[in-house]
């Protein structure tokens, strides 16, 4: 599903969030990678994300 | 009384546990979130089991937990004016004793144990009718009928709860039964049996009510 920029960030938002919080990390990172933020867009990326968006 | 109820509730499921099996995950946390807790019905969930998910999740601005709502059964003790309970003794008191019935503590005060005037027996912990001897102890078991209920929505286990026992048929257990036998010796003499058997039917009614608790 191809989404919007919106989207996009609310998606990578909430899931860097979640990460921060402890959530595990459904992708291989690199060890150097700490950022929460970066650790979210590799997953968007790799489509891992279990997010789904909801419109109305 | 108590009973099964249906509920649909929301439940959030903070992001540290996401990882598990997520069904697990709900059950555990409902249980946790909803049991022992007092619903606006005023009623106290004992148990919830069966607990399903209903539709996805949601995920809010600003926390990174997820919002699920879930259906699950409950077991609710709602405590109702006049009901009548069987209990424990659990503390007693200067002004009365504390009974304990299902997942609360009902106060009993001193003038409503008996139809006699009670003594304290600080030492023993027991409370004494000056005429009939009859006492009350921690431990005794005790049936008696709800006068007043004032719940503590913040703390279930501190709500006030009042009791009475001064009514036939309630009292320790071991008091019911020795009116019965007086009423029914009684009742031989003057050669009555109707209201023995009545009696009887009343008192068995009481007691598998008891047990279902």
């Amino acid at each position: 599903m191809k989404y919007t920029r919106f989207e996009k960030a609310r998606i990578i938002g909430a899931r860097a969030l979640q990460i921060a919080y402890g959530a595990p990390v459904l992708v291989d990172y690199p060890d150097d990678m700490l950022d929460s933020i970066d650790i979210a867009m590799l997953e968007y990326k790799q489509d891992a994300i279990p997010i789904t968006v909801v419109r109305n | 009384m108590y009973m099964l109820t249906e509920a649909q509730r929301i439940v959030r499921i903070p992001p540290a546990e996401l990882g598990e099996d997520i069904a697990d995950v709900i059950d555990s946390l409902s249980c946790d979130t909803f049991e022992g807790k007092l619903e606006e019905d005023k009623s106290i969930a004992i148990l919830v089991r069966n607990v399903r998910p209903v539709g996805p999740g949601r995920i809010v601005h600003g926390d990174g937990a997820v919002y699920q709502t879930v259906k699950f059964e409950q077991i609710v003790f709602v405590p109702r004016d006049n009901e009548v309970i069987e209990g424990i003794v659990v503390e007693v008191l200067g002004f009365g004793a504390f009974v304990r019935f299902g997942p609360l503590d009902g106060l009993l005060h001193i003038s409503q144990i008996m139809d006699d005037r009670v003594d304290i027996d600080e030492v023993n912990q027991r409370l004494v009718g000056k005429e009939t001897g009859r006492y009350l102890a921690v431990g005794d078991v005790v049936r008696a009928r709800i006068v007043s209920v004032d719940l503590n929505e913040k703390n279930p286990q501190d709500s006030k709860i009042g009791l009475t026992m001064r009514q036939p048929g309630l009292g320790k257990l071991e008091w019911i039964d020795e009116d019965a036998r007086k009423h029914s010796n009684a009742d031989a003499e003057a050669g009555k049996e109707a209201p023995e058997e009545k009696e009887k039917k009343v008192h068995k009614d009481v007691k598998s009510k008891g047990s279902e608790a």
